[in-house]
């Protein structure tokens, strides 16, 4: 009896002993997504004999040429210099097809046959992104080589020196070349910090005015609009007033014929918890930045006082624009309140909607003819201004003969950034960097479902850029579409005013509480006033329990402030 | 000690072990935790009771604590209410009643992620299933306080079939002679119900009522995918309010301090119940 319970326990042992081992093997990170990782029976390099290389994509076999100068001279065929590394990066959880984490399936196997490493790519929920970054750099652990990082984690990571600067690193012509002055300095600010870079290219997010073009230019209809309303359509719009006004003409009438059930004026995401108060931030900024060559409580300045850490959301400039905000709101579908960006826009490409304001992928999508109605039909702009900005040095009202119209990187930008844990920071850069090099860049760019988006000058069109309209055409895009949609995000990178970033510690939860106040006022439950001034009380206890001190000196460097 | 036992207490160790690291000690942690302002990779800083102070004060704790409620006390009476219903009516002779039984306890085995997405598709206000089918204009989602009702409209299409198992079990477990005895007395169903039946039943039902309030406290699975809390605050429940302040804005102390509070509000309403129960049976 004795002797077989002994037995039974040596067996209840092994079996544990073999499940822990099981267990940790299978923790290793990006273990388990290894299904991007080549071997599709098919090559993903081709050598051309002037040193330059064909990239074959993954599953889609698409292919990127490179040229020997692009590629950089640590690579070359039959040359593997990371053969037997390894490394791992965090990116959103979108999948081998979605976007951000897509392109990084696409090309990994090629990167991988280029250097002799493997790439883990490590898929995290994006409200999960930072706290399992953070704890893993606070804990020391190092797991992850590097981040697909969106730009408001910056303050978080560059304070305590989580990331690496790559200044050595981007003019070393053995890495794949790309040129940091391909971005505008609106871009290039959220980039870097305190002049280092930390980022390399890749996604230029801003948030541009989009609009049914088939329709506002349409004689039949602005006649109509003259005879109802008693003047001209305001259109191209110059200011939210007018955006206002052609949203309450539409709303409610069924202007388009893709369905008989009426259609809206506007439409916009304000679901909680999600990304609602990018449409606040990006509305309210021609109401509150002033543009210049310094840097003050009211000058290229919106979040913070430099001096003293107060909030300046409840300020007169950012109440109004958040009661234009909520007027704007009524010519939208109600169910808009508990709507998320994917509902939102498929509204809009449904042919549901005269304007929505949003991100990059919108014009991308509308190219898609399996998900739009609308493709040809678009119309795209810089988002409109304002006639009255708040001066909030003067504590006034300033009129302006102009509308003042500021440009913004609302959004996350998302873009590689290496941890200084990594011990293989060459390793991590290097495929950042072919990411970032002309070809595979405005591969990305061409093919809306990256969820890439123009940004830098090799993106645009000549004369602004230097990009082919032959790249965009044969990836689908309709061409009226695209010259708006490219000459809107042109004038919104390189406006002379931008609307400054959030990126400090605790960006997030700033932004957390301005959103949730933001939902209660699309519900009725606040008004513009209250939402706002709850917020600022909101934001000082948070700033409190951070720490003033540090908040404020963190917010200085981020905007600049006494350089 | 005798060989046996100690074989004995060996097999029990690592149930013991499992106790102490999975139940105990984070319960324990978790309490320290709530005395300090922690900031991970630095040193923890005592500071009392500060935590709760704020928990007091806080406008946003407060409200979801409301919420909390609010949905656990419709939420339960209704699973409750249903699921006595129903197995009242399952307790009699039914044509295809394996089959409808069978039906009925399905929505207890998906998974409450999945229901909420289910849910979403559900209640979608432009076209959605419900909304579409019978042409209603009902703003589901959109509306604080019909985003309310629809957390706790799938809390009960979920969790009234487990009400009903158990109530349905024990309904067929009552010998037939009570009844038969009964009808002799009366042939009114309701006095059979409220003289017979019911006191039978007294026992199971606050036992149930015991397992579903203490679920139903803490809930987060469906508002969290199915209203992520909104519209503004108005389904952001007490287990989503902490999971907020810890994980998404690090503030592990405060977080701690909600869950403990969270704990000891179940634990008033489990004692209750329990002292309840010893009455009963005593």
């Amino acid at each position: 009896m004795y002797t077989e319970t002994k037995v039974t326990l040596v067996v209840i042992v092994i079996v544990l002993v073999a499940l822990a081992v099981f267990l940790t093997r299978g923790c290793r990170p990006g273990e388990g997504t290894r299904n991007g990782s080549g071997k599709a029976g098919y090559q993903h390099l081709k050598w051309h004999d002037d040193g330059g290389v064909d990239l074959i994509t993954f599953e889609d076999a698409e292919v990127i040429h490179l040229s020997k100068d692009e590629l950089g001279t640590m690579f070359g065929r039959g040359k593997k210099p990371f053969t037997g590394k390894r490394i791992a990066v965090t990116v959103n959880n979108s999948g081998p097809k979605g976007g951000i984490s897509g392109p990084l399936y696409r090309l990994r196997p090629a990167w991988e046959e280029l250097t002799g490493a493997k790439l883990d790519i490590v898929e995290v929920p994006l409200a999960e992104q930072l706290n399992k970054t953070i704890t893993d750099l606070r804990l020391g652990v190092g797991q992850f080589d590097g981040f697909m990082e969106g730009a408001w984690y910056m303050g978080e990571y560059i304070t305590p020196g989580f990331i690496r600067p790559i200044d050595d690193y981007i003019p070393d012509k053995r890495f794949p070349q790309w040129d940091p002055n391909w971005l505008p300095p609106s871009l290039r600010n959220i980039h870097t910090w305190e002049g280092k870079w930390y980022g390399t290219l890749n996604d230029s997010d801003g948030q541009v005015l989009y609009w049914r073009n088939d329709i506002l230019t349409d004689p039949e209809w602005r006649s109509k609009y003259k005879a109802e309303t008693g003047k001209d359509m305001p259109f191209p719009t110059k200011t939210w007033q007018d955006v206002i006004e052609i949203a309450r003409y539409f709303n409610g009438k069924n202007w388009d014929d893709n369905d008989p059930d009426t259609d809206t004026g506007i439409v916009m995401h304000f679901k909680v918890n999600e990304q609602g108060m990018f449409h606040f931030m990006s509305l309210s900024a021609p109401f509150v930045a002033m543009g210049g060559d310094k840097v003050d409580r009211g000058t290229n300045n919106y979040w913070f006082d430099p001096e003293t850490m107060e909030p300046l959301i409840a300020q007169p400039g950012h109440v109004r624009a958040l009661e234009v905000l909520y007027r704007l709101s009524r010519y939208g579908p109600r169910a808009q309140a508990a709507w998320d960006l994917g509902t939102a826009w498929d509204w809009f490409l449904r042919g549901k909607s005269i304007f929505v304001f949003s991100w990059g992928d919108v014009g991308a999508l509308v190219q898609d003819t399996s998900r739009s109605k609308i493709r040809g039909k678009l119309g795209a702009s810089v988002l409109p201004g304002s006639y009255e900005v708040y001066d909030m040095n003067n504590k006034r009202w300033v009129k302006l003969p102009q509308p003042n119209v500021v440009g913004n990187t609302t959004g996350g930008s998302w873009h590689g950034v290496i941890s200084s844990r990594s011990e293989n920071p060459e390793v991590v850069y290097s495929f950042y960097a072919l990411m970032a090099t002309k070809p595979v860049s405005l591969w990305n760019v061409n093919r809306g479902w990256t969820g890439v988006d123009p940004g830098a000058s090799i993106h645009f069109l000549p004369p602004q850029g230097t990009a082919d309209l032959r790249g965009f055409v044969d990836a689908g895009w309709n061409e009226s579409d695209l010259r708006f949609y490219l000459k809107a995000y042109h004038d919104n990178f390189f406006a002379d005013t931008m609307l400054p970033y959030l990126r400090i510690n605790g960006a997030e939860e700033y932004w957390r509480a301005l959103d949730q106040n933001l939902s209660e006022t699309m519900i009725g439950r606040l008004s513009p006033k209250e939402a706002l001034t709850r917020t600022a009380k909101e934001w000082d206890e948070i700033t409190n329990r951070r720490g003033r001190a540090a908040q404020l000196k963190q917010y200085q460097r981020s905007i600049g402030y006494g350089r | 000690m005798h060989k046996d036992n100690r074989i004995k207490l060996l097999f029990l160790l690592p149930a013991v072990l499992w106790v102490l690291c999975f139940t105990i000690f984070p319960l324990i942690y978790s309490v320290r935790l709530s005395f300090f302002n922690v900031k991970i990779g630095s040193p923890d800083e005592f500071i009392g009771l500060r935590n709760y102070v704020h928990l007091f004060q806080d406008q946003r704790a407060r409200s979801s604590a409301l919420i909390t409620l609010i949905f656990v006390c419709c939420g339960v009476a209704i699973q409750m209410t249903l699921g006595m219903a129903l197995a009242l009516l399952f307790n009699r002779p039914l044509r295809l009643r394996g089959i409808l039984r069978t039906v009925m306890t399905m929505p207890l085995f998906a998974t409450p992620i999945a229901v909420g997405f289910l849910f979403f598709t559900i209640f979608y206000e432009e076209g959605g299933l419900i909304n579409g089918l019978l042409h209603l204009n009902v703003p589901w989602l959109s509306n604080p306080y019909w985003a309310l009702a629809s957390i706790t409209i799938v809390d009960i299409w979920q969790w009234t079939p487990f009400c009903f198992l158990i109530f349905l079990a024990v309904l067929q477990g009552i010998p037939a002679h009570y009844y038969e005895a009964a009808t002799l007395e009366t042939n009114k169903g309701w006095s059979v119900f409220r003289f017979i039946t019911l006191p039978i039943l007294q026992p199971t039902i606050i036992l149930v009522l015991l397992l579903r309030i203490t679920e139903a406290f803490k809930v987060f699975d469906i508002p969290f995918t199915l209203t992520t809390g909104g519209p503004g605050t108005a389904t952001q429940v007490l287990t989503m309010y902490a999971y907020r302040v810890g994980m998404r804005f690090f503030n592990y102390g405060y977080s701690s301090a909600i869950s403990v509070f969270l704990f000891i509000l179940v634990m008033v309403v489990i004692m209750t119940l329990f002292k309840k129960i010893r009455q009963t049976y005593q």
